[in-house]
């Protein structure tokens, strides 16, 4: 009986105990969970304080951020803010950076070169940012310089705008037999090619608005077995721009994870076309384009926003041909930051490195999306 | 053309012969008159969905409910049955129709592809119940004149509406 | 009670009597959708006289010997019905028709599409059902007079007889752009549906470059279709400039007729345009 009670009186001393060790000396993680300052809450090195600046970033503690820079005189909170958020609408404004990694370039005794390369998560997907961070050594401990990304200034000007736009009537839900409806707008696949990858079949085209009305646009794919069975149906989701003005052609890319190319016997293709209302503007133009060609093969370029208006959202998609004019792939890029008026952003769009060979030309259009607007 | 006759005949006579209670069906090929050409999958998924709108037509009179009607009627058709049903519910009868054989034929589908029209000569048997009480049952014969126009998954009929079996169909 | 009936109908004023035998009612074989009608009945007591079919369910309480009336508008839905009077044990039955009424009073027109090319032959289609004022589908032949017309071309007029209720036809889409009526004639009654006549693919496309400071600008001339139709404001113009293995691109819309944008200007850069699947010309740029 005395026993019982000599274990449970040590137990709960032994508790306690670590209760207060915990509340006194916490371990940087529990901290960083909690809200707290946050891993590598020292700053006795260049990683460690590159590390609690990615760490305040990820908290969104960005007051506590900026106040820790080195540089910080030379610009105001909010302008960090905005180079880190966006100056106006834009992918980055919801974006939570999701994981990153510093990586040192250069350390001397007080001075050193850091890239800290931030992963954020967007509701399309990630996007990658990579910043070379200076540092000073202050004392004991390690300062951050900052790399502001300035926001660009858009020259007082006045853009003479002719303003096109559709909008479209429907008829009413009542089921009026034989009125008059408006019909969907003519769309056609002009072009369509299976490839086979390791992670599955990807099915490419190009569909054209043969229409002389904007058009809202899908395209569905049906695979089809040797015995007439559907193998796997999807859809081009988000690798498709969607608004295709009279006479445009845009790519599309349909995935099939896990379905081998000899699985199929035919593809079913429905386009979808539904009327929109829409606007003719922004014109943006797409600058600058060059393939790089393997190992690191990719498309690099500029968008220029051609307009008065800012544009929130622009998502890139690129066809590359080979040298007979034949689809070998389809790629995009969200661009995360809004498209300001006559202000060039660059886009960057990786493409697998065994088809880039074959890759002679390319094709890129750009689907935008501004705040406010329904088209 | 007798062939393509007897096959659709057959096509349709299986499955449904393998329960006793089923009319017995036949089909006519298409006569169009110069109308669009009716593609064989039209012309089967067509005589279905006509055919299954004959079971909820009767099962809806027989337990007066015309919520069963809407998936296969629409228009005039769905308007009309369902206030039969309103009208037979409120002076307290309900009618048991027996379907025994459907003589089918597409005599027009539009250019358009908006709408079909089809002959059906019927015979059927009909109850009519006063609460428990067969009232009558009577053995009918009747052209059925029906248009159906394309739904989203289905062909739902919008007109339905017998003649006198005289009248010629010319 | 041992009843026996005495049944006769009054069709559009003009009675008509049969003796019902044998517990069968003896009915005119047809009556007019909508039209008002008495049947006259024999005996004594009470009876209750039903009206059964698809299109309507109709119970009357009956004082045998007295007639029973339906006024104009009772029985308007066409097809095939039962008649029942019953009385205690006692039922008689009989089977009749209502058909549609002689006059027009609807048309459901059907027409496509509500938008097209110009110059297509039979591109225009139009089925026009046609109902009397109690939505039954008249199957009686009746002259369907179609026409279409636009403000530049000549109206394209043609009568057909409606089969089975329904009477239908094509045409062809004008040569010159518009907005065309389509009307459905029937009597005094009609149904109009208005078609746009669109241009078709533009026809050539062609553009020129100026200098203008770093840039080119380029415009095309205004773009017709074949017919000569301007084609619509709004259609995307696809510029293409290729320099030393870089590439511009710009989608630009038609506004007023043309398209125009400025590129980087780059001497020796090919610049090509496009507009759909209809190819241009294409410019080597050389500072002027």
């Amino acid at each position: 009986m005395a026993k019982g009670i000599l274990i449970a009186v040590s137990i709960g001393i032994a508790t306690v105990l670590l209760i207060v060790i915990g509340t006194i000396w916490p371990v940087s993680t529990a901290v960083f969970f909690a809200g707290g300052p946050g891993l590598g809450g020292s700053a006795s090195t260049p990683i460690a304080a590159s590390r609690r600046l990615a760490n305040e970033i990820h908290q969104h503690a960005l007051a506590k951020a900026y106040s820790s820079l080195g540089n910080k005189a030379q610009f105001t909170e909010q302008e960090f803010v905005s180079d880190l958020t966006g100056s106006t609408l834009s992918l980055r404004t919801y974006a939570t950076l999701d994981t990153y990694e510093v990586r040192p370039l250069h350390e001397s005794a007080n001075e050193a070169e850091i890239a800290l390369r931030m992963h954020w998560s967007t509701v399309v997907g990630t996007f990658e940012e990579t910043r070379d961070l200076h540092l000073v050594k202050n004392g004991d401990h390690w300062v951050v310089d900052w790399p502001l990304v300035k926001k660009p200034v858009v020259p007082p000007q006045v853009f003479a705008v002719n303003y096109l736009r559709w909008d479209v009537i429907y008829r009413g839900a009542g089921d009026d037999w034989g009125s008059q409806d408006v019909d969907a707008p003519h769309v056609r696949i002009i072009d369509m090619h299976p490839v086979n990858r390791a992670e599955g079949v990807v099915v490419l085209g190009e569909l054209l608005n043969e229409d002389v009305v904007p058009a809202y646009v899908s395209v569905r794919a049906t695979l089809l077995a040797k015995n007439g069975s559907v193998l796997a149906s999807e859809d081009s989701f988000d690798k498709i721009s969607h608004t295709l003005l009279p006479k445009q052609v845009t790519p599309f890319l349909i995935r099939f994870p896990g379905v081998d190319i000899s699985q199929i016997a035919s593809i079913r293709m429905d386009p979808i076309s539904v009327l929109v209302s829409a606007s003719a503007d922004p014109v943006i133009e797409v600058q600058n384009q060059k393939f790089n060609g393997p190992p690191a093969a990719s498309l690099n370029g500029q968008l220029s926003n051609q307009s008065g208006q800012i544009v929130n959202i622009a998502h890139v998609l690129t066809t590359f041909y080979d040298k007979n004019g034949q689809l070998v792939w389809v790629a995009g890029q969200y661009i995360d930051r809004a498209l300001l008026p006559q202000t060039p952003v660059d886009f960057h769009i990786p493409v697998p490195a065994d088809l880039a060979k074959n890759i002679a030309n390319e094709r890129t259009v750009v689907a935008s999306y501004r705040s406010g607007s329904s088209d | 053309m007798m062939r393509r006759t007897l096959l659709m005949t057959c096509l349709l006579a299986m499955p449904l012969a393998l329960a006793a209670e089923q009319p017995s069906v036949q089909v006519e090929p298409p006569n169009l008159h110069g109308s669009r050409t009716v593609e064989s999958q039209t012309g089967a998924a067509v005589v279905r969905d006509y055919l299954e709108s004959w079971q909820a037509f009767r099962t809806a009179m027989d337990q007066n409910r015309a919520d069963l009607l809407s998936p296969d009627f629409a228009g005039t058709a769905l308007d009309k049955l369902t206030e039969t049903i309103h009208e037979q519910a409120a002076v307290g009868i309900h009618t048991r129709y027996t379907d025994r054989a459907h003589h089918l034929q597409i005599v027009f589908y539009s250019p358009e592809g908006l709408s079909l029209q089809m002959t059906d000569d019927a015979e059927y048997d009909m109850q009519v119940i006063d609460h428990d009480k067969v009232l009558t049952t009577q053995h009918m014969h009747a052209r059925y004149l029906v248009v159906l126009t394309p739904a989203e998954a289905r062909w739902r009929v919008r007109i339905f509406q017998s003649e006198p079996a005289a009248t010629p169909a010319d | 009670m041992n009843a026996r009936f005495l049944l006769g109908a009054l069709v559009l004023g003009v009675a008509s009597v049969s003796l019902a035998q044998s517990g069968s009612l003896s009915l005119p074989p047809t009556f007019v959708a909508g039209s008002a009608f008495s049947l006259p009945t024999t005996g004594s007591g009470k009876a209750v006289f039903y009206i059964v079919g698809p299109g309507q369910a109709l119970r009357r309480d009956v004082d045998l010997g007295e007639p029973v009336s339906f006024p104009a508008g009772t029985l308007y839905n066409a097809g095939h019905y039962v008649a029942i009077l019953s009385s205690g044990a006692s039922t008689e039955t009989g089977q009749f028709d209502v058909v549609p009424a002689a006059q027009p009073e609807k048309i459901s027109f059907l027409a496509k599409p509500s938008r097209l090319p110009v110059g297509l032959h039979n591109g225009i289609s139009g089925a026009a059902y046609i109902f009397d004022a109690y939505h039954n589908l008249i199957l009686k032949p009746l002259p369907v007079s179609f026409e279409l017309s636009n403000q530049s071309s000549t109206v394209q007029a043609r009568t057909v007889t409606t089969r089975n209720g329904v009477a239908w036809t094509e045409m062809d889409s004008a040569t010159k752009q518009g907005s065309a009526k389509f009307v459905a004639r029937v009597g005094d009654i009609s149904s109009t549906r208005v078609i746009a006549e669109v241009p078709g693919d533009p026809c050539r496309l062609v553009m020129t470059a100026r200098p203008d400071g770093k840039n080119v600008e380029l415009q095309t001339a205004p773009l017709r279709d074949c017919g000569g139709n301007p084609v619509p404001d709004g259609t995307i113009v696809t510029f293409t400039e290729s320099y030393n293995g870089m590439q511009s691109t710009v989608d630009a819309p038609l506004k007023q007729g043309i398209a125009k944008v400025e590129m980087p200007a780059y001497n020796g850069a090919r610049i090509s345009v496009a507009s759909g699947v209809v190819a241009g010309n294409e410019i080597r740029w050389n500072g002027r």
